[in-house]
């Protein structure tokens, strides 16, 4: 039993040796040898295995495809929300950019954050700007839109500010031409086809006058808070109220305090000073923009118009020296209906600043008057040297 | 007609393809070794020279997708399935813990005569792979054959010497 025991453990042994020395030999082959032993085990046994392994390889690159295709999906979406949200605070950080520009001096920028607790009526905003930047209370807080409203409370390095919408909001107002007055309050009603969170009241305007719906509303001045002509808001329409001596008037507030983000406070040495031009600064220069284009347009027109017409008076001056029967004078009057054919291009200017006129409604007038009359000049001085000309060669006659 | 070993070849089997479908999926750095546990798991109810030979034709297998180092594999098994076959032989009861630590020492030995035999790796390499990944895939190895056998226990009986 022993024996028998002993025998199959040597067995064993000369199997492993067997088996080392199979392995070992396989080792040291060289390549040539290696690789077609090699490929016929992949051909024969190892081949379904072969099989299995690429068919699981694939699946595990078919599956961290689509995972890799859900993450950039998700990446560009979150990106699109990204630079959404960055295009509007890039366009309110421009007019800001702008309204400094225009105001110039006298003013603290800070950013404007939103109290943690949701309110379905904002009537307090976070500004990060005290005490420290010159902000002091009563400063008035402005957009590039207009009114905001003023600050509360100013501390070193922060200030809470009041808005419109606020119930102890009041600002001193006028129509956009001086000619009525009144004090703004929030409209505090709610309803009005659920738009009237953040509508205001122009009350105390005198009942002789009457403001009629998209008069611009604007800070009067008076009081000294607020410098006089920043925006308020605009006329919708006028309220029935029980005193019969004053009107009042629904507006439209300039600014959505829901949508401010980025804001203005005018420190007090900035408060006497008047504004009126800062606010219609901006549609001005936009319709001088207009204008310039223009101008540039019809000037070059008038260039490749006088052009031809020399050249075509230049033909008729010749014309004669071929055909001496002609009259002179039928000459000059053929000559001079042509140059007298530019006239009628003033009605191609006055097109043009309607077609201006459609798109700024108030602040066109200006550039209008400045295209019409370079127009005008030049066609009337076109007119006056040609129309001469042909006097003279009469005369000489 | 013995039913151990037939059922034992059907497991074997059935781990061989594991290693080469669900290794595939899983891609772990340190990846289970289904052919070490097949290995061990036959090894051990078989003589210790048939257990070499298993190892050989495993390791054969195993380097005909690697042509690079061919017979590094087939050298390790060999080792590795006969001083299992030998080691349980002599000591070993049938303990799921103890299970566990020769499966992990049988991967560990493969994995330090591949690399060694292969030539693969060389210096701060060679050692981050021996301590490191070895270790690691041999502990993962280790628990992924644990649970092997404890599920296929009731199905198998173990040589006793």
């Amino acid at each position: 039993m022993a024996r028998a025991t002993r025998l199959s453990s040597r067995i064993d042994f000369l199997l492993f040796i067997g088996c080392v020395i199979v392995a070992l030999v396989t080792l040291v082959l060289p390549l040539q040898m290696r690789e077609p032993l090699a490929e016929v085990l992949r051909r024969s046994v190892v081949a379904p295995l072969v099989n299995l392994q690429s068919n699981a390889e694939r699946w595990h690159t078919a599956w961290q495809l689509s995972e890799e295709r859900t993450a950039r999906l998700d990446s560009a979406v979150m990106r699109g929300f990204n630079s959404v949200a960055l295009q509007s605070e890039n366009d309110q950080l421009r007019k800001l950019l702008g309204l400094g520009a225009r105001v110039r001096t006298g003013f603290v920028p800070a950013e404007a954050v939103h109290n943690a607790v949701r309110e379905d009526v904002v009537t307090t905003l976070t500004l990060t700007a005290g005490t420290r930047a010159g902000i002091k209370v009563y400063s008035p807080v402005v957009s590039p839109e207009g009114v905001v409203g003023l600050v509360q409370t100013a501390d070193p390095s922060i200030s809470i500010a009041i808005l419109f919408s606020h119930p102890d909001f009041r600002a001193s107002a006028m129509s956009g031409d001086g000619s009525s007055f009144g004090i703004v309050y929030p409209h505090l009603q709610q309803g009005l086809g659920g738009t009237g969170e953040y509508l205001l009241e122009l009350r105390g305007v005198p009942f002789r006058t009457t403001l009629s719906a998209g008069t611009m509303i604007y800070t009067s001045g008076l009081g000294g808070t607020f410098p006089r002509g920043i925006p308020i808001g605009v006329v919708l329409r006028e309220m029935k109220t029980a005193e019969g001596w004053t009107r009042t008037y629904l507006l439209q507030p300039s600014v959505n305090p829901a949508k401010v983000n980025s804001v203005m406070v005018l420190i007090p040495q900035r408060s006497p000073q008047r504004m009126d031009n800062v606010w219609q600064m901006v549609a001005r220069v936009d319709s001088a923009t207009r204008g310039v284009v223009n101008g540039a347009d019809s000037v070059a027109r008038h260039a490749v118009a006088d052009s031809v017409k020399r050249a075509a008076a230049d033909s008729a001056q010749r014309a004669p020296t071929a055909r001496p029967a002609a009259p002179t004078s039928a000459s000059a009057r053929a000559d001079s209906t042509p140059r007298r054919a530019p006239v009628a291009a003033p009605a191609d200017t006055t097109a043009r600043p309607r077609r201006a006129n459609t798109d700024s409604a108030r602040p066109v007038r200006p550039v209008r008057r400045d295209s019409t009359r370079r127009d005008s000049l030049r066609r009337d001085s076109s007119i006056r040297r040609d129309t001469t000309r042909p006097d003279t060669t009469t005369r000489r006659r | 007609m013995n039913w151990n070993a037939v059922r034992t070849a059907v497991i074997c089997a059935i781990l061989i393809v594991l290693h080469y479908t669900v290794r595939p999926l899983l891609a772990w750095n340190a990846s289970i070794d289904f052919l070490i546990i097949a290995l061990m798991f036959g090894a051990v109810r078989m003589r210790p020279g048939l257990a070499a030979l298993f190892g050989l034709a495993l390791g054969l297998v195993s380097d005909s997708l690697s042509p690079g180092a061919f017979g590094a594999a087939a050298l390790g098994m060999s080792i590795v399935g006969f001083g299992a076959s030998w080691l349980k032989a002599v000591f070993f009861a049938d303990n799921l813990a103890l299970n566990g630590f020769f499966i992990f020492l049988g991967k560990w030995t493969f994995d330090l005569i591949f690399v060694l035999v292969g030539h693969r790796m060389h210096g701060a390499e060679l050692f981050m792979q021996i301590i490191v990944w070895s270790s690691l895939s041999a502990a993962i190895t280790a628990v992924a054959g644990v649970l092997a056998v404890a599920l296929l226990r009731p199905l198998m009986e173990v040589r006793t010497a």
